[in-house]
């Protein structure tokens, strides 16, 4: 089946890769169905690769026919074997993002927690007249009121109180608990 | 977007025809390419067919961070030395002598492409081919030097020469009708 000049420079085009808009959907189809054409464009691209010498000296080679057969045999892909690698990529961006957002949410609970203790221990200051500040006894603490450790036995209840006040202090100064403070009432 | 990068996206969206015409493309360069390692035509041969086999089935997998042809020359250069090893690991089909063997493995490795024969072939068709050129008018002789051995793009080109693109196409395009008729020629037609 002949072919005309204008597609004789399609396929001349298509060596360039200078096709433009739709042309490359006219090569396609013209190789499919004219046996001309496929061998025209094989010996154009034979003339190309002669120039730059890299070429073996069979102008007819087509390999594409000699795969046929083993190439119909193989699996056709579709958009979405595509759309999956992507999918695959994200992977470790949610991974990202879920350790991101666990590390926020402990950062809102600790700073509630914060919160809350400055919160409370403000109420204690405020109740403590400020001439006796530095003279924390048995009845300013008492009129903390529900913040001590009441146990049946005073003796426990005693050294429990004393331990909490000796940990009456920010907790430590390394990471997320440098925010927090153990608030406590006892002897000091 | 490159003609290549249009093919391969068809070649994934499953336009099997797209990747053969990836092949005619590249076939020349990549049975050359192969040929420098593996000595023996036949067997240069049915490694390219390897290695566009195995460049189908990973195409999916190309997203287009190179130039297509530099992804298929590593399949390709890959292919030939895992064939080149395999070959080497191959045990012999008879029971011989291992100096005979080691002989017979040299000898086949040093049976090369290149034989005086094909030489002079491939001296003879370039020196046509370069004839050839010199011979057309003069535009279309250097529009195609310019394309072919500059790199230039028909854009470029165009501005060299001060014509329009569509001139560029179409003296490019006698100056490959011409060059296909010398080797139409010399070659003889199958």
């Amino acid at each position: 089946m002949a072919i005309s000049v204008n597609e004789h420079e399609l396929l001349s085009a298509f060596i360039d890769g200078e096709l433009q808009g739709g042309e490359l959907d006219i090569v396609l189809n013209l190789l499919a169905t004219n046996p001309e054409a496929r061998k025209r464009l094989n010996r154009y691209q034979f003339g190309s690769d002669v120039l730059h010498e890299h070429y073996v000296v069979n102008p007819d080679l087509d390999l594409a026919q000699d795969l046929a057969n083993t190439l119909a045999a193989e699996s056709t892909y579709s958009a979405t074997d595509t759309k999956e690698k992507v999918t695959a990529q994200i992977i470790p961006l949610k991974q990202n993002f879920w350790k991101q957002a666990t590390g926020l949410a402990l950062a809102a609970s600790i700073s509630a927690v914060a919160v809350v203790g400055v919160m409370n221990n403000s109420q204690y200051q405020a109740e403590i007249p400020l001439a006796d500040a530095g003279n924390n006894n048995i009845q300013q603490v008492a009129s903390a009121g529900g913040q001590r450790w009441t146990v049946g036995e005073p003796e426990v209840a005693e050294q429990l109180n004393t331990y909490l006040v000796d940990h009456n202090e920010y907790a430590g100064s390394n990471g997320a608990f440098s925010y927090a403070r153990v608030v406590s009432h006892g002897y000091e | 977007m490159s003609v290549d990068q249009e093919l391969v996206q068809r070649v994934q969206a499953g336009d099997k025809k797209a990747f053969d015409l990836l092949i005619l493309k590249y076939q020349q360069r990549i049975v050359h390419v192969i040929t420098g390692f593996v000595h023996d035509p036949v067997e240069a041969l049915d490694v390219a067919q390897e290695a566009f086999i195995k460049a189908y089935r990973a195409i999916p997998r190309f997203r287009g961070d190179s130039a297509f042809y530099t992804w298929l020359y590593r399949i390709a250069i890959n292919t030939a030395k895992n064939h080149l090893t395999a070959r080497a690991r191959r045990a012999p089909l008879l029971d011989v002598d291992i100096e005979d063997a080691t002989y017979a493995y040299e000898a086949a490795a040093l049976k090369d492409f290149d034989t005086p024969e094909s030489n002079l072939v491939r001296d003879e068709l370039e020196q046509a081919i370069h004839k050839v050129i010199a011979s057309l008018p003069e535009d279309t002789a250097t529009a195609i030097r310019l394309r072919e051995f500059e790199g230039m793009s028909y854009e470029e080109i165009s501005v060299v020469m001060e014509c329009p693109i569509g001139t560029v196409r179409s003296r490019i395009f006698r100056a490959r009708e011409a060059i296909e008729a010398k080797v139409e020629e010399m070659m003889g037609a199958e």
